[in-house]
């Protein structure tokens, strides 16, 4: 690098000396691999567009049939309105459902704590005892994640039957997945002195991760906990879809049964629940970034 | 002469192939203060992270208060290392916990149990001890502070006042005023040497302004290269000695 860049400083100071009027100028030299960046950028988008042709053909992806069946689109939404506000059949049921859905979000968030806390600790490169234990935790955090809570609560029911436990036991499941993921990767980002210091004064691994680390990391774990409760409520509205109870099964029961001004009641709901989750844990996470 | 708390000999260290500390002697008694000087790469502050166990030398003998580093490992080695305790130039404390909090984790080897879990279980006798401690430091009055409100002559006050609950013997600080004000620096080096006199410790630390030293330290050890090539009363530092033990920075620069 100095090789190149001490030539033209030399040149400028030059230029500078004589006092001439034109500023100092140097040509840009020629990078000697343009032409393979360029081929490299070419390919990449070629292969991103076949990509794209083939996804188009494999969705059936059709505007034209949008277009066409804007009638039936119609005919379903004239149908919902006007909502129907009945508070016997159809608001308190919702409501109720939609406070059970909340629960369901809250449960699968808080019981996912210590297992997600004990994996992050074991998953974080600078907290972890041993290099086995950080793969073996990492692995089953991998596979917490991938398997979507939808499976998980296919499963559970087969254990616990139709109903919101199910729906629990399968966020806890996903969600110590995430949380213990994130968790680990904001661990592995914080200043590392602390922890140091007190290994020095003879503390132990434990003592070291609950005395030096932990305590600064606080304040992203609580964050992220918010995230995913947030998140976590949202997909219990689709457990709800497979047997998990809460709204999203009054949802499902709606639409099967032609009574689409009673689903869209429902929908109203759910999408207050969330306007009001979102803002509240957004509003906590304000307050703690200060 | 009583047994030195500090004993270190033929300590070797090298990073990839370049030398860092080649064939070093010193000792350090209760009740001295001695500066460590020298260039940047020296190897002044590989020295102490040798013998706090944040860098593992590759020949030489480390013994603490009698007691020989060789041979101890795992738990032993810890505890045996815990009769050194290490001031950082970066602090290294928990911000969002209170000082005393903070000055009781370095007693944290001699708890067990719950208390290894959260402060909120720390013993009676441990937190009056970490009082104890912090009123030396001159911070009582501040205990129940959080560390972040506080200075930084303050917080590396706290921090000596953490290796002071570890009732360690010996005092490693590894450029503890370089990060401070020239007047907290000098509050924190005045304190430092009186650590040393009055409470008996061996206090050992990396500076790299050699005025601090003069004014400071009873003893200056200077390093050249990884080889200590001064070691004597600071009153012997001269000129001469001082531009030869930072004359390769200035070559470098």
């Amino acid at each position: 690098m100095s090789v190149l860049t001490e030539p033209r400083a030399g040149k400028a100071a030059k230029s500078w000396n004589t006092a001439s009027s034109a500023p100092a100028a140097l040509r840009v030299p020629v990078d000697p691999n343009r032409g393979r960046k360029r081929m490299l950028w070419v390919s990449a988008a070629a292969v991103i567009v076949a990509l794209h042709v083939l996804a188009f053909a494999g969705t059936d992806f059709d505007p034209a049939l949008l277009v066409d069946g804007w009638q039936g689109m119609a005919r379903f939404i004239s149908d919902a309105f006007p909502p129907n506000l009945d508070w016997e059949t159809v608001i308190k049921p919702g409501l109720d459902a939609t406070l059970v859905t909340l629960w369901i979000g809250l449960l699968g968030t808080t019981l996912s704590i210590p297992s997600a806390l004990v994996l992050a600790v074991l998953a974080s490169r600078t907290t972890t005892p041993h290099p086995a234990a950080y793969q073996v935790s990492r692995s089953i955090l991998s596979f917490f994640r991938a398997v979507p809570d939808i499976v998980f609560a296919l499963i559970f029911v087969t254990a616990v039957g139709l109903g919101p436990f199910a729906g629990v036991l399968a966020l806890i499941c996903h969600n110590t997945g995430v949380m213990g993921k994130l968790w680990a990767e904001s661990m592995e980002e914080t200043d590392q002195g602390p922890q140091q210091a007190l290994s020095t004064a003879g503390a132990s691994k434990l003592q070291q991760i609950a005395h030096g680390s932990l305590p600064l990391v606080i304040p992203q774990f609580v964050g992220l906990l918010l995230y995913r409760f947030d998140v976590n409520v949202r997909s219990s509205l689709v457990l709800g879809l497979v047997g998990a109870g809460g709204i999203g099964l009054l949802i499902n029961q709606a639409i099967k049964s032609f009574q689409f001004d009673t689903m869209l009641t429902h929908i109203i709901i759910v999408l207050v629940l969330i306007i009001i989750v979102d803002q509240a844990s957004g509003f906590i996470r304000r307050k703690l970034a200060v | 002469m009583q047994q030195a708390a500090l004993s270190v000999s033929s300590l070797a260290k090298s990073y990839n192939g370049r030398t860092v500390l080649d064939d070093v002697d010193f000792q350090v008694h209760r009740g001295e203060l001695v500066a460590f000087l020298g260039a940047n790469g020296s190897g002044k502050s590989t020295t102490l992270k040798c013998v706090a166990g944040l860098a593992e030398p590759d020949a030489g003998r480390i013994e603490l208060d009698g007691q020989q580093l060789a041979g101890l490992s795992g738990r032993q080695l810890a505890l045996a290392r815990s009769t050194a305790a290490m001031v950082f130039q970066k602090i290294h404390l928990v911000p969002r916990r209170t000082a005393l909090d903070n000055v009781c984790a370095g007693g944290l080897a001699r708890v067990s149990g719950l208390a290894s879990v959260s402060p909120m279980f720390f013993s009676r006798q441990l937190r009056e001890e970490a009082m104890a401690c912090l009123d030396r430091v001159g911070l009582a009055d501040r205990a129940l502070e959080k560390v972040g409100r506080l200075s930084g002559g303050q917080q590396q006050r706290v921090a000596i006042a953490r290796a002071l609950c570890q009732r360690a013997a010996v005092l490693l600080a590894d450029e503890p005023v370089s990060a401070l004000d020239p007047n907290a620096a000098e509050h924190v080096m005045a304190l430092l040497a009186e650590l040393a006199h009055e409470e008996n410790l061996a206090v050992a630390a990396v500076l790299h302004q050699p005025e601090l030293a003069i004014r400071h330290a009873d003893r200056a050890i200077g390093l050249l290269h990884g080889s200590i090539a001064f070691n004597a009363p600071v009153a012997e530092l001269n000129e001469k000695i001082l531009h030869t033990l930072y004359s390769p920075e200035r070559n470098a620069a």
